[in-house]
């Protein structure tokens, strides 16, 4: 009995680093949708280009927090230059124009990772101050998770702290509610767009890096991000920073109980808290809206 | 929808070179003109929804997945079935599924819509790739064209790739003929409306969500036969029927060749087909270049390459207003 508790316990901590890791990766996403309204297929790629940097950068630095710091870094300008040249020629267009385009850049960089890296799974080795376990419940846990843990959580106070207290968070704020609005009071908003697009690649590439010895880096792992993200925002509600961080860790959650429980069909409760939500509330949890 | 058409002299040759095409062609190019005509009926499904209606499904593939694996379940268990009977249940299979489909999907719009419609294709996917003792998986499975028995023409067989490919246009035919005559419906009239502005529609009167319920569950039907054909012609059917590959390579055929024209998806189908079939042979990546030429043709070439042929008359789907 004890013994089974303590597997629930470690399936709730699985759930939750798999959340926060999550969040990281929607956040940006969800911020993109807000203020451009441009819900970008692509996005799961800078996660997937943050690990495989990470792999990279691991094995040329030989350090796992140097790629840390660069692999972010890397891909946010990756993300900058994409929204410059690519994405923004689609504001004029439709929402198809912009989707179409996004969709299409998911599959030329995801197929470009195969082409450098190889369609192997890769593996990138947990840091040494951290391949170490503690008891836990009567198990072992490894520390690196809650390094996962604690380092999401930092890095999702920063952007609490930068959205609420600062004026390129209030700016940000302000185009999600109206974009048009912002530019009209003086604001630079393609600037702010890019910045913006950047900084989400960033999140999403550090969620990538953190991730990278955790999971193993594979080129799978764009497409399983995009889609879990993509219920995420669907489930939080569109644009809602809020509601993403409380479906990333119910889709956390989900994700760690329905592999313990239906090892072979975990994907089937995702579907079904998304379906349940569009049946109830179409707008998500905490979408105002469409 | 006027000014749309190639002239009729233009469509007479097409017909006659499409009918002797097997005459005069080695086998392998039958072969990839019967690709191309199965692809053009699957891409015809999805124009119907993309480029009359404004819908971008794009897990369109489920229901050509589907179509696949019903066909093939009736091949491998029922190989005495009459072969058209078999198209027919397999088309209709394809709408139970479309409707379960397009009822949770059409709450949404746009880009929402358009994701969560991937989301139900990444679930049949994962059916299609754990229900091992049905669909064998990755492995797939191997399944045998029956023969052909016709009143007048007697037995025909599909061993012979002219039959195959003779069957197919037929088929396709009827299909993009049967698309075609839908939308000059009032029920089509009233779904391309919705594609300029649903709300307004909804206040004329129409009822949105029924309509384009109705519309979706209906493009299972080509969608599913494009499947069964598939399998029909390939005799084999595996994940890969229903993977994101698949699903992708209608969402470039249809908006390479010109979405918005019922002659799109054709020409982007064969586009699609011969320029695999060709930058394949140079390089193992060829997705990457495939990719390349999609993106250049979102950005700078809306029309499609059916465009090239109407003077410009087609409509532009990118450059209208955001919204709707």
């Amino acid at each position: 009995m004890d013994y089974s508790f303590g597997i629930y316990v470690i399936q709730a901590a699985q759930g939750l680093v798999y959340g926060m890791l999550l969040f990281l990766v929607a956040s940006g996403l969800t911020l993109v949708l807000g203020m451009m309204g441009v819900l970008n297929v692509a996005h799961a790629v800078f996660y997937m280009l943050g690990a495989y940097f990470a792999y990279s950068l691991t094995l040329h630095l030989g350090s796992f927090w140097l790629s840390l710091l660069i692999s972010p870094v890397i891909v946010g300008a990756v993300g900058v230059l994409i929204e410059r040249f690519l994405i923004r020629k689609t504001y004029t267009g439709g929402h198809h124009q912009q989707l179409l385009l996004t969709f299409g850049l998911f599959f030329i960089l995801g197929e470009l990772v195969r082409v450098i890296w190889g369609t192997a799974p890769l593996e990138v080795p947990t840091p040494e101050l951290f391949t170490g376990s503690i008891p836990l419940m009567g198990m072992i846990y490894p520390t690196y998770r809650l390094f996962i843990l604690g380092f999401s959580f930092l890095v999702l106070l920063g952007m609490a702290l930068v959205l609420s207290r600062t004026r390129i968070g209030i700016i940000i704020r302000a185009a999600v509610t109206d974009a048009g609005m912002v530019e009209a009071l003086g604001v630079n908003t393609p600037v702010f767009f890019m910045g913006v697009f950047g900084g989400g690649a960033f999140l999403a590439a550090l969620a990538g890096v953190i991730a990278a010895p955790f999971l193993s880096v594979y080129s799978g792992m764009g497409l399983d991000a995009l889609l879990d993200c993509f219920v995420v925002i669907v489930v939080g509600g569109f644009g809602s920073l809020l509601g993403a961080f409380i479906a990333s860790l119910m889709m956390g959650q989900l994700h760690s109980f329905g592999i313990l429980w239906v090892p072979k069909l975990a994907i089937v409760f995702q579907f079904l808290l998304m379906a349940v939500v569009l049946i109830l509330r179409p707008t998500g949890l905490f979408g105002e809206k469409e | 929808m006027r000014g749309l058409r190639l002239d009729t002299l233009g469509r007479g040759i097409a017909i006659i070179l499409l009918l002797l095409l097997p005459q005069f062609l080695p086998l392998i190019y039958i072969h990839l003109a019967t690709e191309i005509l199965i692809y053009a009926l699957f891409a015809v499904s999805f124009n119907l929804l993309f480029g009359y209606g404004g819908l971008l499904p794009f897990g369109h593939v489920a229901l050509f997945g589907v179509g696949a694996y019903v066909a093939a379940l009736i091949f491998k268990h029922f190989p005495g079935m009459y072969l058209p009977l078999t198209l027919l249940l397999t088309a209709l299979s394809g709408v139970p599924i479309a409707a379960i489909i397009g009822f949770f999907c059409l709450r949404l719009k746009g880009a929402y819509f358009a994701l969560i419609s991937l989301a139900f294709q990444m679930f049949l996917y994962a059916i299609a790739m754990k229900w091992r003792s049905l669909a064998y998986g990755d492995d797939g499975m191997t399944v045998n064209r029956p023969d052909l028995y016709l009143p007048v023409l007697g037995n025909l067989s599909m061993r012979s790739i002219e039959n195959v490919y003779y069957l197919t246009l037929v088929i396709v035919a009827i299909g993009i003929l049967a698309c075609y005559l839908f939308l000059k419906t009032p029920l089509g009239n009233s779904f391309v409306c919705m594609r300029e502005r649903d709300i307004r529609a909804s206040y004329l009167g129409y009822d949105v969500f029924l309509t384009r319920f109705t519309v979706f569950s209906a493009s299972g039907i080509l969608a599913a036969l494009a499947g069964g054909l598939f399998v029909f012609f390939e005799e084999f059917v595996a994940t890969s029927c229903i993977d994101l590959n698949m699903g992708i390579s209608v969402v470039f055929m249809t908006v390479i060749g010109g979405p918005g024209h019922y002659l799109g998806p054709v020409l982007g189908a064969a586009f699609y087909i011969f320029f695999q079939d060709w930058i394949s042979s140079l390089t193992k990546h060829w997705w990457v270049f495939m990719g390349i030429v999609f993106v250049g043709v979102v950005l700078y070439f809306e029309g499609g390459l059916v465009s090239l042929f109407t003077n410009g008359k087609v409509r532009l789907w990118a450059s209208r207003l955001k919204g709707g």
